[in-house]
């Protein structure tokens, strides 16, 4: 077992990174040693890169130690870029963290100075003073590299500033190169945020962190009425929000609600929130408090305002497109459904259940009642087993209805009986070895009708076909 | 004479008060002329809908006598069937009736969705709504949305949810047995909430006992053999099942009923019609020469024979 990290003490004593366990106690007898655990440690950087979220929402990690944040354009919102990292330094120090920080040009030119040099800020023309005096890893290359480099004689990045470049390319891979100007900043090099930046956002910065689940409801709303304008300035309606709490210990809560029209009052927004924060009503733990409050919108689609009249008649829609976000915020997507016919002559498959989010609409836009043409099947039954029932019935062989049948454990006879319809397979999706189905409607003494269905052909299909029940008619 | 004028005013007022607490239509020489303001909650008339439209006649009088004019609107309606075999009777039953509250409504106001909240063992047992069998039974499946909760206090919420929305023009509530956490307190605020959002509430009691509710009023739907179907030159083929049927008893209502119903639905003229009671076919075993009427469940409800040893709870009967 090896020693894969120390603390400064540690460092002080002598120990080295990959060495030996054994040895180290040799050194030090009273050396305390934790197992390392890299999920864990990945998910605290996780967390530390999402309590940077209130920085800027461009936060991408960085190997297993390293956070990148992009903050241009957004350092004036905290006094200038020193004042940004200083407040970044302290906070994480209050956490009890020891961290290095640069801010540069490039993230190629932070990486280095944040790990080999000592500097804190970098202008716009310093990167090469900056850079010169680090040594060759610094540049994000990998070990061969460097030795080989260095048995040229190139140990310091300020060497291969004044090389001729087409020779380096040529011995060593474009790749150095290609590093070589992402630290000094003549290529670009963007960083993927972790999460969907979004469109629009407003936040809210409080002075006292707040706990109880009225005010940030009440918080809420007032961003939901700053969100409006800017909706309105651009002809939008959200589709996909989210509500992100900063708590006062450094964990982020995030909380996503969907609409299914595009929404732009604030009262509905808010009322989204209120239902998604009741069906999260235990799992919702303000900590300490939230000091940070932001509404983003996710997902936004062009919104076609209609003006509406003073009978106030046109609100069906509305009144439908609420239920069905009320429900979608409380119970998920997929309380409220909307039966889909779909082109295919097994039953089980002609029908399908879609969340009504999707189809809101196309519900009711056909006019009510229209003539439709008749099938030409027979009558399907009014419910469904999601899958058929096996039943023991006796029956005229080869084609005959049954006469009487055991289903669940009680014994039917049957009075009178419609069929067959014969529904071959789907040879084109279960294959050519599936078996062809007889449907019978059958009604029994009392009056209770069925639909059962003999599985497989006697002798051309099958000797001992079964006997399946699939449906109730009315 | 002005003091007798004055009690008799009194004695009206009074009259029509009782009247419209216990949800009768008086006759309309008794109104008298001050009561003009004070109209029945009920019969307020809303906006684009005429004041006779209280009620929806299902088109057999017999049954609509029992009902005092048809299918009450913005009402609770309870219908219960008596094990969860029956659950495609009574699901049958139901639909019927939400296509003619759909059809009225798409004429009336424009509301053209029914809601269905069903049950997670009920949909188990008995089934999902099949889209194919929806449309072979009157009600196209795209005016339909089906809700899946996982609870009786979801479904509650649903359902007062889905009547606030006043997008519907019937809500379908399925439940199943007699759950605890749905009494009559549970059972009226949905009624209120039905009165005040003009939308007709279906309360499907699976395989549940009698139990006290808020419904105006409660029927037993089972099992009826269906009817044979027409051919045209008027007969009938024989040994065929056509159009579905219904036994319908009633066990709550205003008026009482004298004896049981056998409904026909026909799913082309989108109707009700109702059934000679039915005979013994040939083939089976002879019934007596004379038998009696079927007398309905009210019709002797202090006699009625108690099962034996199935007790639900004393104290819940209508």
């Amino acid at each position: 077992m090896r020693l894969t990290a120390l603390d400064e003490v540690a460092e002080r004593i002598g120990l080295k990174k990959l060495q030996g366990v054994a040895e180290a106690r040799a050194i030090h007898p009273k050396l305390e040693v934790i197992m390392a655990d890299a999920a864990a440690d990945r998910r605290f950087l996780a967390a530390i890169a999402d309590w940077c979220d209130r920085y800027t929402p461009l936060v991408a990690l960085d190997g297993e130690d390293g956070i990148f944040l992009d903050i241009t354009g957004c350092a004036h919102l905290f006094g200038g870029e020193a004042a940004l990292l200083q407040d970044v330094l302290s906070k994480l120090q209050q956490f009890g963290l020891d961290v290095r920080a640069t801010i540069s040009s490039s993230p190629g030119l932070s990486w280095a100075i944040a790990r080999y040099g000592q500097e804190t800020i970098v202008g716009d023309g310093e990167a090469e003073r900056a850079l010169a005096p680090l040594p060759l890893s610094a540049l994000r290359l990998d070990e061969q590299m460097v030795l080989s480099l260095f048995k040229v004689g190139l140990r310091q990045i300020g060497d291969l500033f004044h090389k001729p470049r087409a020779p380096l390319a040529r011995r060593f891979g474009a790749g150095l190169l290609l590093r070589l100007d992402q630290a000094l900043g003549r290529d670009e090099e963007p960083i993927s945020p972790r999460r969907p930046v979004a469109s629009l956002s407003v936040e809210r910065r409080l002075a006292e962190p707040v706990q109880a689940e009225e005010d940030l409801l009440h918080l809420a709303l007032q961003l939901a009425i700053a969100l409006k304008p800017e909706l309105e300035r651009q002809g939008l309606g959200g589709r996909l929000f989210e509500l992100l709490l900063f708590r006062v210990d450094g964990a982020v809560l995030r909380l996503s609600a969907g609409a299914s029209l595009p929404l732009r009052e604030p009262k509905r927004m808010a009322a989204l929130f209120r239902d998604r924060f009741q069906a999260l009503h235990d799992d919702l733990d303000a900590g300490f408090g939230i000091e940070i409050i932001r509404l983003n919108v996710l997902q936004s689609e062009s919104f076609s305002a209609e003006q509406q009249d003073f009978s106030g008649s046109g609100n069906e829609q509305a009144g439908l497109g609420t239920f069905i976000d009320q429900v979608a915020a409380r119970f998920g997507a997929d309380c409220l459904l909307a039966p889909v016919g779909r082109q295919s002559h097994l039953p089980e498959r002609a029908s399908l259940f879609v969340p009504a989010a999707e189809v809101v609409q196309g519900l009711s836009k056909t006019p009510p009642l229209a003539v439709e043409a008749t099938p030409c099947r027979s009558e399907r039954p009014l419910r469904l087993f999601r899958h058929p029932e096996i039943v023991e019935a006796t029956a005229a062989v080869p084609e005959g209805p049954p006469v009487s049948f055991r289903w669940r454990r009680t014994l039917h006879r049957v009075r009178r009986a419609e069929g067959p319809e014969r529904l071959a397979s789907e040879w084109w999706v279960d294959g050519k070895n599936t078996f062809t189905r007889d449907y019978f409607r059958v009604e029994d003494e009392v009056g209770r009708r069925y639909w059962l269905y003999r599985e497989g052909l006697y002798e051309r299909e099958t000797n001992a076909p079964l006997w399946y029940m699939q449906g109730v008619f009315a | 004479m002005a003091g007798n004028a004055v009690a008799r005013e009194a004695l009206f007022a009074l009259r029509e008060t009782i009247a419209r607490i216990e949800g009768k239509v008086l006759p309309a020489d008794a109104t008298c002329v001050g009561s003009k303001a004070e109209k029945p909650f009920a019969a307020r008339p809303k906006p684009g809908e005429e004041p006779s439209s209280r009620f929806l006649p299902l088109g057999v009088p017999a049954f609509d006598a029992v009902l005092q004019g048809g299918l009450p609107l913005g009402e609770l309606m309870e219908f219960r069937g008596a094990e969860l075999r029956d659950a495609g009777a009574v699901t049958g039953f139901a639909l019927g009736l939400c296509v003619l509250l759909h059809r009225h409504f798409a004429k009336v106001t424009g509301r053209p969705l029914v809601l269905w909240i069903g049950e997670k063992v009920v949909a188990m047992e008995a089934g999902l709504p099949l889209v194919q069998g929806l449309q072979d039974f009157g009600l196209p499946a795209n005016h339909l949305l089906y809700a899946a909760p996982k609870g009786i206090d979801e479904a509650l919420w649903l359902a007062e949810a889905g009547l606030e929305s006043r997008a519907f023009s019937a809500v379908l509530l399925e439940v199943r047995g007699n759950p605890a956490r749905f009494g009559l307190t549970e059972s009226r605020r949905l009624s209120l909430k039905a009165r005040a959002a003009g939308c007709s509430l279906l309360l499907l009691r699976q395989a549940g006992e009698e139990e006290a509710s808020s419904a105006v009023f409660r029927l037993r739907i089972g099992p009826a053999p269906a009817v044979s179907r027409r051919l045209a030159d008027g007969s009938t083929l024989p040994w065929s099942l056509g159009n579905p049927a219904f036994h319908l008893a009633f066990e709550k209502s205003r008026q009482p009923a004298l004896a049981d119903f056998f409904l026909e639905w026909n799913p082309h003229d989108r109707q009700f019609s109702a059934l000679p009671l039915p005979t013994a076919a040939a083939g089976e075993k002879p019934q007596p020469a004379h038998s009696g009427a079927l007398l309905s469940a009210s019709g002797d409800r202090p006699h009625r024979p108690q099962p034996l040893g199935h007790v639900v709870a004393l104290h819940r009967a209508s």
